[in-house]
């Protein structure tokens, strides 16, 4: 479904990525895990457009997708939930999930998506009139999730659902992940510092480490390579 | 000598000028030629403070007003010679400056530019309120020189361009010491400039005294010039516009912009007034608004820095194949290039002191409901290099922050020395011996590498020669010598992270905090950065370094104090830390840590 | 009259006055907000495109026969809504062609720099526009005149004979008008999907674009608005206001302290900005001499600008 070969990207003339490819399948679990600075929500970024590509090729469900315009993407059926969260904060978590469901897509199953997502999150229809700015780490969390899903997308990009969070908080964020995943069939590529979850639930795994991808493989191998920890303790 | 050869040109074309307008005969044209000079002095003094500090003011009719009413009812009502009252609106222009500054700078950005607007529109209606809605200059018969009254025009263009070249060497005195290097600093980076030991409140208040006096006795000689004020001529929005159309036209933050944007702006304005202001009023201010758009989409800086670009580029690529000498320095460069190559990685033989140079107690800081840093204790030695390390979202920034004096803590201290230093302004830490680098740098681009690194070491010099002394050795200790004289702009990232760590150390710090001085650099140039760190902490410099890769970390310091959730996980030496099980769990999830084991 | 009820007639006269007022300065400061609000453009030349509404208004009236088809009551009205969308157009093509080329979602990252160059780009379209009227129109003062605006309602008197309040017809008519646009325009903004996209692209642009918006064309969107409330505004102002080329400037200040006190990024907190505005602004007449008016505004900005930046009615600090 997600086919990137060769990619080099970054900002300014720097890259922060080199040479990096990946594959996901439809209906499968990647995870990609490595350090802080590995160049992992780089790599997110230049999939959704943010950050530019120099050279390299993405395709993405038969498209090219550095031909499309990153406002575009989203309306092929990727669903970017990004690092920290970013809800729009003045926006309530209604108004939230409807901006999700702006592809077309979302807006064709916006009703049944909605009872859906409700009934994954539960917390998001009791806060539903509630600005998404003054809710908690984790509740902004499940929004941003929460608005990814509206999109009713064929990949869901997940970066870093974790970080900031308190570990029950974090590990109840994971559980939501699987029964979603298991409900609707999603294919999902999931980036994580914290390898152990990231790894526990999929089904192939990438380390990326200073841009590049240094170990890829089954991910329950991957859990068992000392080398994974040396990659992000140097030693 | 540099300074005065470099001022050769200023003279030469003052010389020309002054040439021309004895030439000229039209009392028109000799008017023209005054103002010329007239808006390039109101430019000059935009410029000071505008151009320099990057803080745009859209009020400098305030000044120019004050100036210019100070001049005329003077004369008008108490007979006072405008060779008197010229020096007394110098005085008012620069007391407004501090009473307009010292409220308003303590605004950014937009509302800094809004609010400087209001104020020349409030005094606008308040001297027509008074009755001064047009005021003339009375005119004298006898005497009339020592009224500034002359027959011969051609004075007033003398007096201008005496007032010209005395704000143009005010404006290059002050881009050569370290208040312009201060206010260039705040410019590019208030936060670095803080650091640096720059009190930036205070420099910016001398940069809109020195502006606001240049502004006012130009509008005090421009009411002598025009003989009638009234309030939308001297505080009108128009004016205001004028000082910045011209700077902006000819370039921004330097001496030559106000310059040559007058030469060209001025003349072209009069004669198309001249021409067509008869048939179409208002032709000269649709001329003006044009030549703005086209300035600012073609030449956002001005024709003079993209003039200048253009030549250095040219310059470069012709002086590429004879090998860019660098001239002076030289002294500096003979004992640069640290030998610290083949240090042992880790594991090394550096006096450690018991005594604790910096000891946190209990910190705590809170923004709305997230605990950030949560009861943090740690103690820094004297001579040792520690790491502060956790997971993204651990809290390092903010404790960092803390420590450096851009946030106040909660509760809980930061004692320096046993002082407590918590929430103190970080250009007072900065005094006492704490220097930093930034994660994001922010290079001062059209200076040189040197002169980047001398406004880090204004806070120990006390004169610029001691300044150019200090900064040479720090950029020696960093090994740059070669290339000191280079502007910052075409440095590599490696030479940039080298560079604002030459900084930091010209202020002759005792600790420095290093904020991921690694990051985005290839495996090489870490190892080439480590050396030099390694080598700064040999000489007995303490150093506090943050960083969330590991590899480099393990090679360089002595002890860490891992981060969770805010809270200190784990603190020792590298190989107990990396082998904590709390430590792998932080960093690759519980679980790992679990079937690690099996 | 006894002096208890001279006072009183013109503390509700001058309140009343405000209150009208403030409803066009809330409509102007909606337009703004739209601009200033959404995009953090500050455009220097907003009051210019009020005075561009203003004489679009005017010669569509005059110039279009407005004026013979629906006769010289209702006819100002019906050239100052037909001036609005040539208006939208100009703002469109304006952000397109000018704007768009220091601003957007490119430089929405861009400190300092980026900023810089907006403002005085907006300042160079300020002067064009100014000066270009001048040239095209001249410098007289013209107005759209309504019969209304030399009719009043009386209400009172309230004590015995006397106290009443004389309420300007035409001034009525336009505070009523300048509410019903600023509810039609919080419908679209809440309501719509359109009024959505541009709030998310104000909040985040680049969460937004994960969304599948086009911040830019949401950028244009609200620049278009933006001109075009604050032209219609204009408009309504002109039925009882004479204008002329340099007008803009007088009413620049008061929108931005309006939007500013409302809290920057709120439309409805704009609204209530430049209420209290025209409330300030007609009130100071009570105590202060009418040319000090303005003045008082200005000063009142100052104060609240340094002394509360997110404004009264904002949640969020935006002062750095």
């Amino acid at each position: 479904m997600l086919n990137v070969e060769n990619l080099r990207a970054g900002y300014s003339s720097v890259p922060v990525l080199h040479d990096v490819s990946i594959e996901v399948g439809a209906g499968e679990f990647v995870s990609i895990v490595g350090p802080n600075g590995a160049g992992k929500t780089t790599l997110f970024k230049t999939l959704s457009g943010t950050v530019p590509a120099m050279s390299g090729s993405i395709r993405f469900d038969g498209h090219d997708l550095l031909a499309v315009p990153p406002h575009r993407r989203p309306h092929l059926g990727i669903a970017h939930v990004p690092e920290g969260r970013q809800v729009f904060p003045s926006l309530s978590v209604l108004e939230n999930l409807e901006m999700g469901a702006y592809t077309e897509a979302g807006r064709r199953s916006w009703k049944e998506n909605l009872k859906r997502i409700y009934s994954w999150l539960p917390v998001l229809a009791e806060r539903a009139a509630q600005p998404a700015g003054t809710l908690s780490g984790g509740e902004q969390q499940m929004v941003a999730i929460g608005r990814g899903l509206a999109s009713a997308p064929k990949l869901l990009m997940l970066d870093e659902p974790s970080m900031g969070l308190a570990p029950t908080v974090a590990d109840f964020i994971f559980d939501r992940l699987m029964d979603i995943r298991r409900d609707a069939g999603l294919t999902i590529l999931l980036v994580e510092q914290r390898v152990a979850e990231a790894l526990q639930f999929a089904d192939h795994g990438y380390v990326l480490e200073t841009g590049r991808v240094v170990l890829a493989g089954d991910s329950r191998k991957l859990s068992a390579d000392d080398r994974v920890r040396q990659a992000y303790l140097g030693m | 000598m540099a300074t005065l050869r470099s001022l050769t040109p200023l003279f030469v074309l003052a010389l020309l000028y002054l040439g021309v307008s004895l030439l000229v005969q039209n009392s028109y044209y000799q008017l023209m030629l005054t103002l010329v000079l007239v808006w390039a002095c109101f430019g000059l003094s935009w410029n000071v403070l505008s151009g320099m500090t990057g803080l745009i003011s859209f009020g400098h009719a305030s000044f120019f007003g004050l100036g210019a009413y100070t001049t005329v009812l003077l004369a008008n009502q108490f007979n006072v010679s405008p060779w008197l009252s010229l020096p007394l609106a110098t005085l008012i222009g620069a007391a407004a400056g501090l009473i307009i500054g010292l409220p308003t700078f303590r605004l950014r950005g937009h509302y800094f530019a809004l609010s400087m607007l209001a104020y020349p529109l409030a005094m606008l209606y308040v001297f027509e309120w008074l009755g001064y809605q047009e005021v003339t200059l009375p005119l004298k018969r006898e005497n009339a020189w020592a009224y500034m009254q002359f027959d011969d025009h051609r004075a007033y263009v003398m007096i201008a361009l005496v007032m010209l070249l005395v704000m143009a060497l005010l404006t290059r005195w002050v881009e050569r010491t370290r208040f312009g290097m201060a206010l260039i600093a705040i410019k590019q980076n208030e936060a670095a400039a803080e650091a640096a030991g720059i009190d930036t409140l205070r420099w910016k208040l001398r940069a809109i005294a020195l502006s606001g006096a240049m502004a006012g006795a130009t509008g005090s000689f421009y009411a002598v010039v025009l003989l009638v004020v009234t309030p939308a001529s001297v505080f009108g929005m128009l004016v205001s516009a004028q000082a910045l159309t011209v700077t902006m036209f000819g370039g921004v933050g330097t001496v030559w912009g106000p310059i040559i944007g007058a030469a060209f702006l001025i003349p072209v304005g009069e004669i198309l007034h001249a021409e067509f202001g008869a048939r179409f009023p208002g032709i000269q201010g649709v001329i003006f608004g044009m030549a703005i758009i086209v300035v600012i989409l073609l030449a956002p800086e001005g024709v003079f820095w993209r003039v200048r670009d253009w030549l250095r580029v040219r310059h470069w690529w012709r002086a590429r194949p004879g090998g860019a000498s660098p001239p002076a320095s030289a002294p500096a460069a003979a004992h640069a290039e640290p030998t610290h190559a083949n240090v042992v990685s880790f594991a090394r033989l550096r006096p450690v002191s018991d005594e604790a140079i910096l000891e946190v107690r209990h910190l705590s800081k809170s923004f709305g409901g997230l605990k950030a840093v949560h009861d943090v204790s740690f103690k820094v030695r004297r001579g040792m290099l520690l790491g502060i390390i956790g997971p993204n979202g651990a809290g390092k920034t903010t404790l960092f922050n803390l420590l450096n004096g851009f946030l106040t803590p909660d509760r809980g201290e930061v004692l320096l020395r046993g002082v407590d230093m918590g929430g103190k302004a970080p250009h007072v830490l900065c005094q006492a011996g704490v220097g930093r680098t930034f994660q994001i740098m922010r290079p001062f681009r059209r200076m040189s590498v040197a002169d980047n690194v001398k406004v880090g070491a204004y806070v120990r010099a006390g004169s610029e020669a001691e300044a150019e002394r200090l900064a040479a050795e720090a950029i020696a200790r960093v090994g740059l010598s070669a290339i000191a004289d280079r502007p910052a702009s075409g440095l590599t990232t490696k030479e940039l992270r080298l560079m604002e760590l030459a900084r930091a150390l010209a202020g002759q710090p005792e600790m420095l905090l290093l904020d991921e001085t690694l990051a985005g650099l290839g495996r090489q140039e870490v190892e080439e950065v480590l050396d030099t760190i390694r080598g700064i902490a040999d000489e007995g410099v303490t150093i506090v370094i943050i960083e969330h890769t590991m590899h480099a970390m393990v090679k360089l310091v002595d002890e860490f104090v891992v981060l969770d959730h805010g809270a200190v996980l784990v603190e020792g030496r590298p190989d107990a830390v990396t082998r904590d099980p709390k430590v792998i769990g932080a960093y690759l999830g519980k679980k790992w840590s679990a079937h690690a084991q099996r | 009259m006894t002096e208890p009820q001279i006072l009183l007639e013109g503390f509700l006269q001058a309140l009343a006055a405000g209150l009208l007022v403030g409803a066009i300065y809330g409509l102007m400061c909606v337009g703004l907000a739209m601009i200033f609000g959404i995009m953090r453009v500050i455009n220097f030349a907003q009051g210019d495109f009020m005075m561009l509404g203003m004489y679009v208004a005017f010669f569509i009236l005059v110039g279009l026969g407005v004026n013979n088809l629906f006769g010289a009551t209702i006819g100002p009205y019906v050239a100052i809504l037909l001036a609005a969308p040539v208006l939208l157009l100009f703002g469109y093509l304006i952000h397109r062609l000018l704007i768009s080329r220091v601003t957007g979602a490119r430089t929405a990252g861009l400190e300092g720099e980026g900023h810089y160059a907006q403002l005085i780009l907006t300042l160079g379209i300020a002067l064009v526009l100014q000066n270009g009227s001048q040239v095209l129109f001249g410098s007289q003062l013209v107005s759209i005149r309504t019969p209304l605006s030399s009719a009043a309602w009386e209400i009172g008197p309230f004590w015995g004979d006397f106290v009443s309040v004389f309420i300007n017809k035409g001034r009525g008519l336009a505070a009523l008008f300048s509410v019903l646009a600023i509810l039609g325009l919080w419908l679209v903004i809440t309501r719509s999907r359109l009024g959505r996209s541009l709030r998310a692209a104000a909040d985040n642009p680049e969460a937004s674009t994960y969304m599948g918006i086009d911040v830019d064309r949401a950028y244009r969107t609200a620049f278009a608005i933006g001109t075009c409330i604050t032209a219609l505004a204009g408009g309504l102002l002109a039925t009882n206001y004479p204008f002329h080329p340099f007008v803009g400037l007088e009413f620049v200040i008061i929108m931005y302290a309006g939007v500013v006190l409302g809290g920057m990024g709120s439309i409805l907190g704009a609204f209530w900005g430049g209420m209290t505005i025209g409330l300030v602004q007609q009130l100071s007449t009570l105590v202060l001499p009418t040319q000090l008016q303005n003045t008082a505004i200005f000063v009142c900005f100052l104060l609240i600008v340094i002394l509360r930046p997110q404004g009264f009615f904002g949640r969020v600090v935006e002062r750095t």
